[in-house]
């Protein structure tokens, strides 16, 4: 990525004033679930700080934890650490739990084709390849999945909805252990500048010849 | 106004401005609704250049330089920079030899982080109950919860107050047990000449932006006094395979800060010895309790009623509190509750599902309690007759403006029939008789 465009993004975010996730005038996090809904075509995204965050939202979002046993597409040794660490257990065969994209510079642009390829539940989109730091969200069409993802944030967007209370009609709903998985506005404005500019064609100056 | 340049000046406070009706009988509010918003964190040009130069080195570069300068302003032995304060409180866990199954005693009034960490550790967060006088963790009710297989203490210094850390200290030696603090309120906190971080065996600290110390957005970063207690961590992340790294944008941000980090804590020092000063001033207020030698770091100011001081003792101090509180926010003081129940008793450690089918609280179920909010009476007498002031006392809060906040609480403090009026009129719960509240 370019380093003048990023700095011009990162001087807009600080100029706003506003670097917090739970910053209720915070636009920079609602701007990139857009983005990345509109490019999947999914209808949710949960935005988390790394690729292992959103592996463990899109199980839970899925209700699956520690005792059960999932079909991963093609897991590496790190992620295989992972889950161990998680106790999900994965089984040979049968549908994946989530579908895996990682983004760079080379195929940002390349986000909506590699998505459709997706079949599960849930997609785990890792966006550390951009350049800005660990940084992934989840994307996917089920509500409950995406309730069920935002509850493992402290203070995810269900929190910041309701005023932070910590009541539940649906105790299916109730998160069990939680991290502060939030991504920082910085960070979303950067990658959100990223794939803006990757899915378009590159314009060398705008200034007239 | 887009800056944290304030939209208006606020006028320095007239003395008869305490005498005139309160803001919620229809007089006019101490902070105008047009003033009352307070940004945070402070970016000024500096922060700006620094992101733009961070972005021109190699990212480990920026946060291990970032992670050096502060590990160097605390003191303490090792740092691991993380991408939270949850995960670097997870990490200064598993750096003191906590394992799955392990209990770790935390105080039940903190916020809601400190016992998931002990979660996502697969150890089990036994609760205690609080000092009345420090709010910090009862360094005697931590002496009755230990077990044989108690691993840790980990004390909060809540809202910026050390803990009683040599008593603590003194606890976990004679069990043989580690010293883990939750610092996150507590950036250049002390006691002595010594910084919070630097006192325990491990320590984690949150550095998300709303903290006294600003990251970008957010981070944490883990303490180790003994580099075993690092390295333990440090393979811990890589045999599991848990990213916690932290965006050098984040980092870039933090560094620059740092170098302002002293001059925030005179000012919050400042406000606070004016604040306290105007609260001793009004019977029915009083100034958070600091020990001698322990600095206080004020990331929240906690303010307590005594409802006997201007005749209200027959009333409830949560209903005086409630009341009071109407009266502040009427005034454009943003006081407010944070935390209104003990934290063992919000839904995550009622149902105790954990990673999923209960685990790891199913490992080690001697330690797991069913708790009611009157299992902590320290904690519920502090939660029914304490205010919070969160960010009010940070810079850049205005001098005019913390004259403003003194002058409300003592134009409300002159007013006892106006809270007598209100409880009459209102129909207050006490705060845990309401849905829990994270903040």
């Amino acid at each position: 990525m370019e380093l003048f465009d990023t700095a011009t993004v990162l001087t807009r975010v600080l100029t706003t004033g506003v670097v917090m996730s739970i910053e209720k005038s915070d636009r920079e996090l609602p701007g990139l679930e857009r983005l990345l809904t509109k490019q999947t075509g999914r209808t949710r995204a949960v935005l988390v700080n790394s690729r292992t965050a959103a592996i463990h939202a899109a199980l839970a979002g899925q209700g699956i934890g520690h005792g059960d046993t999932v079909a991963v597409a093609e897991p590496d040794a790190a992620t295989g650490r992972f889950l161990d660490w998680l106790g999900v257990g994965v089984a040979d065969g049968g549908p994946v739990a989530y579908d895996h994209v990682a983004l760079d510079p080379a195929n940002a642009d390349r986000l909506a084709e590699l998505a459709r390829t997706g079949t599960a539940p849930a997609l785990v989109v890792d966006l550390t390849g951009l350049g800005f730091g660990p940084a992934a969200a989840v994307l996917t069409d089920d509500d409950r999945v995406w309730a069920r993802a935002e509850r493992l944030k402290i203070f995810g967007a269900y929190d910041l909805r309701t005023m932070w209370t910590q009541e539940e009609a649906d105790a299916s709903l109730v998160p069990g252990v939680q991290f502060n998985y939030r991504l920082s506005p910085l960070v979303a404005a950067c990658v959100r500048m990223a794939l803006t500019q990757a899915a378009r064609p590159a314009t060398p100056t705008g200034a007239r010849s | 106004m887009i800056t944290d340049f304030p939209a208006a000046p606020l006028p320095l406070p007239e003395p008869a401005e305490v005498d005139s009706e309160l803001a919620a009988l229809g007089g006019g509010a101490m902070i105008p609704k047009a003033s009352r918003r307070t940004l945070f964190p402070v970016i000024t040009k500096e922060d700006v250049f620094n992101l733009m130069l961070a972005q021109r080195q190699a990212p480990e570069k920026v946060v291990a330089d970032f992670a050096e300068a502060y590990r160097s302003y605390v003191g303490a032995a090792y740092a691991l920079p993380t991408a939270s304060g949850t995960s670097s409180l997870h990490m200064a866990l598993v750096g003191a030899g906590v394992r799955p199954g392990d209990e770790v005693i935390v105080p039940a009034f903190t916020f809601i982080a400190t016992a998931q960490a002990v979660v996502a550790a697969h150890a089990i967060p036994v609760f205690v109950d609080i000092d009345p006088a420090t709010y910090c963790m009862d360094p005697k009710a931590a002496a009755a919860a230990i077990t044989d297989r108690t691993r840790a203490l980990m004390p909060v210094h809540v809202h910026g107050l050390p803990a009683d850390v040599s008593a603590l200290r003194a606890l976990a030696d004679r069990h043989g047990i580690a010293l883990v603090e939750d610092a996150s309120h507590a950036h250049s906190a002390k006691i002595g000449e010594q910084v919070a971080g630097s006192f325990g065996d491990a320590a984690g600290q949150s550095l998300m932006a709303d903290k006294n110390f600003p990251l970008g957005g957010e981070g944490g970063i883990a303490f180790f006094a003994t580099e075993e207690g690092y390295e333990r961590a440090r393979a811990y992340l890589e045999r599991h395979g848990i990213d916690y790294g932290m965006s050098w944008v984040a980092a870039a941000f933090g560094a620059s800060q740092l170098e302002r980090l002293p001059y925030y804590d005179e000012i919050r020092a400042r406000n606070a010895a004016l604040l306290g000063e105007a609260l001793r001033g009004t019977g029915l207020f009083s100034p958070p309790h600091v020990p001698q030698g322990h600095v206080h770091a004020y990331n929240m100011y906690r303010t307590t009623l005594h409802p006997e001081a201007v005749g209200l003792e027959d009333i409830p101090v949560f209903a005086v509190k409630e009341a009071v509180h109407e009266l502040l926010v009427a005034e454009g003081v943003p006081a407010r509750e944070w935390q209104n129940t003990p934290i063992p008793c919000h839904l995550p450690f009622q149902h105790r599902d954990g990673f999923g089918n209960g685990y790891p609280f199913t490992l080690n179920p001697g330690a797991v309690r069913d708790h009611r909010p009157e299992d902590f009476p320290v904690t519920l007498g502090m939660l029914d007759s304490t205010l919070v002031l969160c960010r009010e006392l940070r810079s850049p809060v205005e001098y005019e403006r913390i004259l403003r906040y003194a002058d409300a609480f003592r134009k409300v403090a002159r007013r006892p029939d106006a809270i007598r009026k209100l409880v009459e009129t209102r129909d207050y719960r006490r705060p845990y008789d309401k849905a829990a509240r994270l903040g």
